[in-house]
């Protein structure tokens, strides 16, 4: 057997393990990217079977191929265009009812599939048996029972794969839907059938009849007969059912997976609601639910600083061990200034941020997220979380910020709408992360006492939400609602939650690395050519006049950019005490700490802005934030002029 | 058409437990393609058709979502949307 390339693609809903078979077929050599154009996450592997390569593309977690999202246009468009040698249809065994919809819209696309019926595990225990033969038959796939987590029918999928692929077979079954539809489908897919689609006309028919968008508006490029008439037929199935036409389509083909599934399943509801069960019952109640998500999150808050601060000591010191070495080498002056203060000292601030808060912060809340938790959290916030024009979801990136802002920006994607992306995006960069907790824990906590800091946290929480609220209601278009499934809790997939991790990681390091590199760097040379003291001056009437600090605060507020903790290790370099007290008012400490709450968020947050939304909006983000800030310092520090200490 | 009227109630009104008969969604601007032609098209995608048994679980307090059981699957729903499922009780 020669060397033979084959592309298969996993398709299927949300949380059905298709990412933990991924992983499995695939193992490290992954690429993750995005779909051209798109903010969708395009995962790719290859793995070596039986004499072939073969390409896995894991397309997004979908319920139905219309294109109410991007996630499913482009998941439509790679079968149907790109056409890959197989798609494995990857589905829930315990909610089969709603898995085959999205199997049967499969079959619609005519193209050589099998199906992985997985977590046969979690359905037992929820009492239900599936004849995988009966469930063959009546789908004409084959259909191969895993557990993907365990690793169990990866092999024979994929010998079941290669073997369609090798007899060149496609689905064979197809749905019937009542006579009056399937008439009306035949017409217009005698139509279709004249012309050059790279859909299957049964399926462009359809399609066309339950007025799809892009369908239809590329039908009506070629022949606008086409859909005239199929926009007649659609209106007379509605006058039939005195329902829309897409409806109509929608139920019967819910009816005909429902059929399936009755027939291919028992169900033996257990008489003990499994512990997954009262666990959902428990998290998800009105009373108990709050103190026990506040109890989590504190929790993982609690353990990330305290790994995170150990940790990051303990490897900035290590690296700072190598001065003495560099200087040795580069002997001092500025070839040692520029080399170890800009380029070194950046690598170390990327280091000490990266490593030892974002890590375990990604490792807990994707084990959050894989065991389910998160999504009870999304319900338990929903209601709060609109008041500020977003739904429950986007409190996960807002959780996300307190760690670091980045990953929270590319963690917006989860949102539904451009709209909700910019608006939870903009919101999640004026919650403090960590280098911000350090300075109001380090000026304000230390110095003026730990009820100040708090002050300033419950401050911060209500400018997030008064400027969530102006953004919500200045921004044109209306608020997406929750709609969110809760599939039941399951033991988290170690391997797969640390290769998120690994993969976030590699992002950030892409992200932010170069850019504090070379901010530093430019900083540095600043630096050196006696350029602060200048740009300095030039602040001061911000600086001084307006915020009423010293004006050396203007470069600390420079080199905040780079990095937000920075701002309080420059501050006492160059006021040459860290006992802050003695150089700053307190009304000083509060004003300065506002202002690098709000700011700017750092030059990383902003690459990531752009990454996320485009240069526009983030650099209208950061224009904003900063006259916010300023704003924000120049109140609080007249008004505070007025409070007797 | 046989619309019965008089029983279809929005699934906010149900109380925690009841399960009822999806009869309809009702979209923002009736008819045709509008804006709420998505989202009645996506909640129809996840098992919400005319004809349908829904149960409500329970609701979150100070008018939080909704969670509902919809053909084996359980579904968190915004207060908003569960406003424009209409259903009718079984008797």
């Amino acid at each position: 057997m020669t060397e033979k390339k084959l592309v298969f693609a996993l398709a299927g809903n949300a949380n059905v393990g298709k990412s933990v078979i991924f992983n499995y077929l695939t193992g490290l050599h992954q690429h993750i990217g995005n779909w051209p154009g798109k903010t969708v996450e395009r995962a790719e592997g290859t793995l070596h079977f039986k004499g072939y390569t073969i390409d896995i593309v894991d397309l997004p977690g979908i319920y139905s191929l219309s294109t109410y999202s991007l996630e499913e246009l482009v998941s439509r468009k790679y079968i149907a265009v790109e056409r890959p040698d197989a798609v494995i249809n990857v589905t829930d065994a315990s909610v089969l009812e709603r898995n085959l919809f999205f199997t049967l819209q499969l079959i619609e696309l005519e193209t050589p599939m099998i199906m992985a019926l997985n977590q046969i595990d979690l359905a037992k225990k929820k009492g239900i048996e599936i004849d995988t033969r009966k469930l063959e038959k009546l789908l004409g796939i084959p259909v191969v029972p895993t557990v993907a987590t365990k690793g169990v029918g990866i092999s024979q999928l994929l010998e079941k794969t290669l073997e369609i692929v090798e007899k060149n077979q496609t689905a064979k079954g197809k749905i019937r839907y009542g006579e009056e539809i399937e008439e009306r489908i035949t017409k217009v897919a005698e139509m279709v059938e004249k012309i050059q689609f790279w859909y299957p006309p049964r399926y462009v028919a359809i399609k066309l009849l339950e007025d799809d968008e892009e369908i239809t508006r590329e039908i009506n490029r070629i022949d606008p007969q086409i859909t005239r008439a199929a926009e007649k037929l659609a209106g007379e199935i509605e006058n039939l059912h005195g329902h829309s036409c897409s409806t109509v389509i929608t139920s019967e083909r819910y009816e005909a997976a429902g059929c399936i599934a009755r027939q291919a399943q028992k169900i033996v509801t257990p008489t003990k609601p499994p512990l997954t069960e009262r666990l959902h019952t428990i998290t998800t109640h009105k009373i108990a639910g709050y103190p026990i998500m506040a109890s989590v999150l504190l929790l993982m808050f609690y353990s990330v600083f305290t790994f995170g601060n150990y940790t990051s000591e303990l490897i900035s010191n290590i690296l700072y061990g190598w001065k003495p070495f560099f200087s040795s080498v580069l002997g001092g002056g500025i070839v040692e200034k520029l080399v170890w203060g800009g380029i070194i000292e950046g690598l170390i601030a990327s280091v000490t941020i990266a490593l030892p808060y974002i890590v375990p912060f990604y490792v807990i809340l994707y084990l959050l997220e894989d065991s389910g938790y998160l999504s009870r959290i999304a319900f338990l916030m929903d209601n709060v979380m609109h008041k500020i024009g977003l739904h429950g979801k986007a409190f996960i990136p807002m959780m996300l910020g307190y760690g670091c802002n980045v990953p929270a920006c590319l963690g917006c994607r989860i949102m539904e709408t451009e709209r909700e992306r910019v608006l939870a995006a903009f919101v999640t960069t004026l919650v403090p992360c960590a280098a911000r907790t350090v300075i109001i824990l380090g000026l304000v906590g230390q110095f003026l006492g730990f009820q100040w800091a708090l002050t300033l946290y419950v401050v911060d929480l209500l400018v997030i939400f008064a400027v969530g609220r102006l953004a919500f209601k200045t921004l044109p278009g209306e608020p997406t609602a929750l709609i969110m499934e809760m599939s039941d809790y399951r033991k988290p997939h170690a391997k797969t939650v640390l290769k998120q991790t690994w993969f976030r990681l590699a992002e950030f390091i892409k992200i932010a690395f170069p850019l504090i590199i070379v901010g530093s760097f430019a900083i540095k040379l600043a630096e050196i050519l006696g350029l602060l003291e200048p740009i300095a001056a030039v602040l001061s009437p911000v600086t001084v006049l307006w915020l009423g600090l010293p004006a050396i605060t203007g470069i600390t507020l420079i080199f905040g950019v780079l990095r937000k903790e920075l701002t309080l290790i420059m501050l006492a370099t160059l006021l040459g005490t860290t006992n802050f007290a003695q150089v700053l008012t307190p009304v000083q400490m509060i004003t300065f700490t506002l202002v690098v709450m709000f700011y700017i968020p750092c030059i990383a947050t902003i690459s990531a802005l752009v990454k996320e939304l485009g240069w526009k909006k983030a650099l209208f983000i950061t224009v904003f934030e900063i006259l916010f800030a300023l704003t924000i310092g120049g109140i609080a520090s007249r008004l505070l002029m007025l409070v007797p200490t | 058409m046989n619309k019965p009227e008089k029983a279809e109630v929005p699934l906010t009104s149900l109380r925690d437990g009841e399960t009822a008969i999806v009869t309809s969604i009702k979209t923002a601007c009736g008819k045709g393609r509008g804006r709420g032609w998505g989202f009645a098209k996506r909640l129809m995608d996840l098992g919400l058709t005319p004809g349908t048994r829904v149960t409500v679980v329970k609701s979150a307090p100070f008018h939080g979502p909704l969670e509902i059981l919809v053909r084996g699957s359980r579904i968190a729903l915004g207060r908003g949307v569960a406003e424009r499922i209409f259903a009718e009780i079984e008797k």
